[in-house]
């Protein structure tokens, strides 16, 4: 059994493996700085990903409904009474993640003998001024990253590096107004939806239950040519909700956290989506 | 666990007390906050509360605010111990919020009103013992009955609704017959009234607590100290800025006072 350091090791590899794959079905999730705040945008069908922490925080997850619930739980516990016990501006999403979230996912993850976490998220934290906006993401495994600017879950970490050069390659999206940003992080969606339905050449290995035609366009469209991505994203809106959530930084009361309404996302859509939205 | 998003619950959990009595025979004097009052008028709810805290016949301060938001759709306004209130309004704060967001839905209008009769309830113990006396009056906008409403507090945690008004604190008595007097045979009835009339309305009836209760501070025009007052609307809370209070004061007040 796995008593042996070696075994250990072995069981821990299944692991990653199982979970790995678990991902390839998921909707990735982008956050961004813009020049009003923050943008978190993702597609679900019926379950919500993308959730209000704190004032200033926001929570976009993949995986497993019910393990997210949890975490999102216990996030909330957490913030909530660290804000009430000390003060609002104590609750911020490096200590969430460091002091809350890593340490319960890396256990579970290497506790063999139990059910990991099925998880990876994303936390967005609107600063006091842009240059202190920050994210974090958290994989199933309790590694986590810390960045400005913007962040992606995918489905692996070949996913997201993939999203991150896109958002790289958009210069001066901090400063963008809120359609121009959330054109861009459609975009950056779309190169990650379409990275991970691709045939990967390095395993080889087919994704279960995924149909082999829709992996021949993502091949086609993943060139991150901008009128193939907002194609496919027009294809996946036609049939998932799109969610949309900002963090104002100049909205209204303490809580920043504020969900797009439909009405407000069919105005937002770049042309070449809006055309064959219902509406 | 805090699955049924009950954060006062949570808290409990976690060692904390809330309302523990305090020992009154010391003889010390604790400072208490007064005059607030709510009335209804054209658009919405308005709420005002003079800024005056005092512990005994010793003014503690001027600068009080008794208007407390609690979130974008409801204010406390407070009279009694602000020690309390200001924690009541703090565990409140904290519990709407902690709903909203772990069950995706906003706490409703009756769950918010039942969320401050319990901390009043929890709070019997020290307001008998002299010690955290709270009649808070709470005003907020009701999404399902597309309405803005008042509620009034005993301090045991009984809730009564002010139909057109409702008044609290030391200065409260003389202003409640004047209130009366105003709904009932006035030129209009307060319901009708325009926001500017509304807040002028107000700003009047403040002066009025503050000529004869001790307790209640009026407006201090060298330090442009104004009352506050703020309107709950469809649209959320709103708070009436100071200018506009100086000038309606200025205006439709003190003209009146001087003559």
């Amino acid at each position: 059994m796995y008593e042996e350091p070696y075994r250990w090791v072995e069981a821990v590899g299944n692991r990653r493996q199982y979970l790995d794959e678990q991902f390839t079905q998921g909707a990735p999730v982008v956050a961004l700085t813009y020049a009003d705040g923050i943008l978190l945008v993702t597609v679900s069908r019926g379950t919500p990903k993308l959730y209000e922490i704190y004032d200033r925080i926001a929570l976009g997850g993949m995986g497993h409904p019910a393990d997210l619930e949890k975490l999102r739980f216990s996030l909330l516990e957490m913030a909530h009474v660290e804000g009430f016990n000390r003060s609002p501006s104590d609750v911020t999403g490096a200590r969430l993640m460091k002091y809350g979230l890593a340490p319960a996912i890396k256990q579970a993850f290497e506790e063999i003998y139990k059910a990991p976490f099925i998880v990876k998220i994303l936390l967005a934290e609107l600063g006091p001024k842009p240059e202190r906006d920050a994210f974090l993401t958290i994989n199933y495994d309790g590694t986590f990253e810390e960045s400005r600017r913007w962040a992606g879950l995918g489905a692996t970490p070949a996913v997201q590096a993939q999203m991150g050069r896109y958002l790289e390659s958009q210069a001066g999206c901090e400063q963008a107004p809120l359609a121009q940003a959330f054109e861009t992080a459609l975009c950056a969606w779309a190169v990650g939806a379409l990275a991970q339905t691709a045939p990967e050449p390095s395993t080889g290995e087919s994704t279960p239950g995924s149909d082999p035609s829709e992996k021949a366009a993502g091949a086609v469209a993943a060139t991150e040519d901008k009128a193939a991505l907002l194609a496919h994203v027009r294809k996946t809106v036609a049939e998932k909700s799109l969610e949309c959530v900002l963090l104002e930084r100049k909205g209204p009361g303490s809580s920043k956290y504020r969900a797009l309404r439909p009405d407000e996302l069919g105005t937002l859509f770049p042309p070449a989506v809006k055309a064959s939205t219902p509406t | 666990m805090g699955m049924q998003g009950d954060f006062f619950q949570l808290l409990k959990e976690q060692g904390y007390q809330f309302g523990n009595p305090v020992a009154a025979s010391t003889g010390m004097e604790i400072p208490t906050a007064t005059t607030i009052l709510a009335l209804k008028y054209r658009d919405g709810v308005l709420v005002a509360g003079d800024r005056r805290a005092t512990a005994g016949n010793m003014v503690m301060y001027d600068r009080t605010d008794k208007v407390l938001e609690i979130d974008r759709h409801s204010v406390m306004a407070i009279a009694g111990v602000p020690a309390t209130a200001y924690e009541m309004v703090r565990v409140l704060e904290h519990s709407f919020k902690y709903y909203r967001r772990t069950q995706l839905q906003e706490l409703s209008f009756e769950g918010k009103l039942r969320a401050v009769s319990k901390l009043l309830k929890e709070n019997v113990a020290a307001a008998l013992a002299g010690t955290g006396a709270v009649v808070p009056v709470f005003a907020g906008y009701d999404h399902d009955q597309g309405a803005a409403k008042i509620y009034f507090y005993d301090i045991l945690g009984a809730e009564f609704e002010g139909v057109e008004y409702a008044v609290s604190g030391s200065g409260s008595p003389t202003i409640r017959g004047i209130l009366h007097y105003m709904n009932t045979w006035g030129p209009q009835p307060l319901a009708t009234l325009p926001e500017e009339q509304a807040t002028v309305q107000a700003l009047r009836l403040l002066a009025s607590a503050a000529e004869f209760d001790s307790a209640t501070g009026g407006v201090n025009r060298e330090l442009n100290l104004y009352p506050v007052v703020k309107l709950i609307t469809e649209a959320g809370v709103q708070t009436v800025a100071d200018a506009t209070l100086k000038r309606l004061y200025e205006a439709e007040v003190a003209r009146m006072v001087q003559r």
